[in-house]
């Protein structure tokens, strides 16, 4: 094979490898998201984050089934993907909404330790709940069959990498929502709210902001974002009850390598996770690339523990 | 004295402990001892998955097996019941050996069915070997089951599908016949999946076809990296993966990154509802039998029996194994004179069974050398555009 050969085929590697990390970079950045979000306002956990996603995961599949499913649904596959998205959304705020109030607002004024073991209880038993209602078995959207494998075959080239239009939904809606989030928090009362909250919370209440509802906000928005992230990723990938944990895992580590509590942060922090579990798989090993990432989050918490992009946590003594 | 309680307490839990261990095994013995009047009604279990993801697998064997005892025991004048017992794959082998310890320790049970999965097999052999229990499979293939050093399956377990020494080859076969100038071998980090890769690449490499080999945990799902180190001049992507549905996720992948080659999934793929991307091949132990003229009562008494399901290549030879199984017993009955002497009266008939026409199309009898079936095949299918599966090989 001649060296312009072999060049054109790493080079081709390497924009691959980089769709992958960034398909893969933009979930995590949801799921890291959710995790800011409640951090930056309750400075808490919610490990069970990652099984609000895989909740998600599982009422897109329950909505694909109930509108006909892959092959042959009783809507459009735009609209198909829209209302399957907008249901997971819903389902998992409302999930997000109950794992608050039952899990941690009584213990709002414990030691940090039990909201945090609180949090793991509730992760395992969403997991477990739904294994035992809905098996252990893989639930595929089946997103081939849509549109006689449309999503798969459209797109356009970048050289001879295929993006297909699968990919650019799942990136796409991703950053749309993203920004979405950026303009609430940035431009909306509420979210002036929220800032406000998370800056100083007694503050915050002595000013008026109603803290228990922008606490409520803050799980509606996080776990919404999940539940998108979770139909986002199973387009491509089958999902399963108990996936929720390791992703969630990875959603924290995002949220670690931005600076947890920051929103650009969970975008940059998701993206440097999947290139990096992209680049690894690609050029070292696919062995590794969970051990690579975990890496990651423990050289980030022991030489910069505010991340990429959160500002340091200094406090008076 | 509370103490004193507490101490008293605890020895009769020892004791009770001890007394209930000790009951177990004596009336494991005595099932194994007791005769049965083969006019009772006998059990032969039937262990496989019916829930998680091979479920689908479990469930098609079970309806061929509830239509074999139907029709088959009263021509034998034999009353059976069948008693089924799950083993879901996600669970691991180790609810095998649950099942094993119960099924052993119920005196009717005569025979077992099963169990489906080869690490069940492994898992559980030992225990219905050590009560002289028949287990027949109707689908476990790996080959350390019945051959080699490490045999995990004992005397006492019989298959009546060939094994994976026998799938990897022809797959690999099968490869070079189309013209395979490299492949991309997978495996799974698990026994089934490596032996059925090596057995593959010694055949490819013996041909000169450029092998590539990947290996992946059993976990994964998202297999975007994977795909792009599968060269784009790649013909084939031998992937033989346990789940279906993974399968049909990493041939959807190839297609996203625009990979030409085709998927050649093992018999654990075999599903047409899960792995259903046109091109792609899978191999399995038994033939569609709707193409062979000696089956068409069968078929249409099974239809009848199980209105609007389809067919499916994992029911049939549940059929042949429960055929196999019920003339063992009718041999045994004969011999002890309408008595079941023990389980192992119906164990040493298994391999005096030949069947002269057997629902797998043609004789089956079991090889004198090992618990294998004589002369059997796999058989290759390729996925149509419609998602059926074509006998191609």
């Amino acid at each position: 094979m001649r060296f312009r050969d072999r060049l054109a085929i790493r080079v081709d590697t390497f924009i691959q490898l980089t769709l992958n990390g960034l398909t893969l970079g933009s979930v995590y950045a949801l799921i890291a998201l959710g995790y800011s979000l409640v951090y930056g306002i309750l400075k808490l956990l919610n490990f069970a984050h990652g099984d609000v996603f895989m909740v998600g995961t599982f009422i897109g599949f329950g909505a694909l089934r109930l509108l006909g499913g892959s092959s042959s649904p009783v809507v459009p596959v735009w609209l198909l993907l829209t209302l399957m998205t907008l249901a997971a959304m819903g389902g998992c705020a409302l999930l997000g909404v109950g794992i608050e109030r039952f899990a941690y607002r009584p213990l709002r004024d414990a030691p940090r330790i039990a909201p945090l073991i609180s949090a793991l209880g509730v992760s395992f038993f969403i997991a477990y709940s739904m294994q035992l209602m809905f098996g252990a078995d893989l639930k595929n959207y089946d997103t081939f069959s849509m549109d006689n494998g449309a999503l798969y075959f459209k797109g356009f080239n970048i050289g001879s990498v295929r993006v297909d239009l699968i990919r650019i939904i799942t990136i796409g809606a991703a950053f749309v929502m993203m920004i979405l989030l950026w303009l609430l928090v940035t431009r909306t009362r509420l979210g002036k709210a929220m800032r406000a909250t998370s800056h100083d919370r007694e503050a915050a209440a002595m000013m008026g902001i109603d803290i228990d509802k922008v606490i409520v906000f803050a799980f509606v928005l996080g776990s919404a974002l999940a539940g998108a992230a979770g139909v986002l990723f199973a387009l491509r990938i089958p999902t399963y009850a108990t996936i929720g944990f390791l992703i969630g895992l990875k959603g924290f580590t995002a949220a670690v390598i931005g600076g947890i509590g920051s929103i650009p942060g969970a975008l940059a922090g998701g993206l440097v996770l999947g290139f990096a579990e992209s680049y690894t798989q690609g050029y070292v090993s696919t062995r590794w690339s969970d051990l690579f990432v975990f890496l990651i989050l423990i050289l980030f918490l022991l030489f910069r523990p505010q991340g990429l992009l959160g500002k340091a946590d200094i406090r008076k003594v | 004295m509370k103490r004193r309680g507490g101490m008293v307490l605890a020895s009769a839990v020892t004791v009770a402990a001890a007394l209930a261990s000790t009951a177990g095994a004596s009336s494991t013995a005595a099932a194994q001892t007791q005769g049965i009047s083969c006019g009772s009604t006998l059990k032969v279990a039937m262990v496989a998955p019916f829930t998680g993801g091979a479920g689908f697998l479990g469930n098609q064997q079970l309806s061929w097996a509830k239509y074999a005892v139907k029709t088959l025991a009263p021509k034998l004048g034999l009353k059976v019941s069948l008693v089924t017992g799950d083993t879901p794959v996600e669970q691991g082998p180790a609810i095998a050996q649950t099942l094993a310890q119960k099924f052993v320790s119920d005196k009717s049970v005569v025979a077992v069915i099963g169990p489906s999965t080869s690490g069940a097999v492994a898992a559980s052999s030992q225990t219905y070997f050590a009560a002289g229990m028949s287990h027949i499979s109707e689908s476990a293939t790996r080959t350390d089951l019945t051959k080699g050093a490490t045999r995990e399956g004992t005397p006492a377990f019989f298959r009546v599908v060939p094994g994976d020494y026998i799938q990897g080859p022809t797959d690999a076969r099968f490869m070079i016949s189309k013209g395979a100038k490299n492949v991309v071998l997978f495996d799974f980090q698990e026994p089934y999946s490596q032996g059925l890769s090596d057995a593959a690449a010694a055949v490819l490499k013996a041909k000169g076809v450029t092998v590539t080999r990947l290996s992946v945990s059993n976990t994964t799902t998202d297999y975007s990296s994977f795909v792009t180190k599968v060269p784009s001049d790649a013909d084939f992507v031998f992937f033989p993966t346990q789940k279906p549905g993974d399968a049909q996720n990493f041939a959807q992948q190839l297609i996203e990154q625009g990979k030409k080659a085709k998927v050649f999934g093992g018999d654990g793929s075999n599903d047409p509802t899960q792995f259903k991307v046109p091109g792609s091949y899978v191999s399995n132990f038994a033939p569609d039998i709707s193409g062979i003229t000696t089956d068409k009562a069968i078929i249409a008494g099974w239809k009848n029996a199980n209105p609007g399901q389809s067919l499916g290549s994992f029911g049939p030879p549940t059929y042949l194994a429960v055929q196999v199984a019920l003339q063992a017993i009718k041999y045994a009955c004969v011999a002890g004179h309408g008595q079941l002497k023990n389980r192992a009266a119906v164990w040493a008939n298994v391999k005096k069974v030949k069947i002269p026409v057997s629902i797998l199309g043609g004789p089956f009898r079991f090889s004198t050398k090992s618990n294998d079936p004589l002369n059997a095949t796999f058989y290759i299918f390729q996925i149509q555009s419609d998602g059926s599966y074509k006998l191609v090989s």
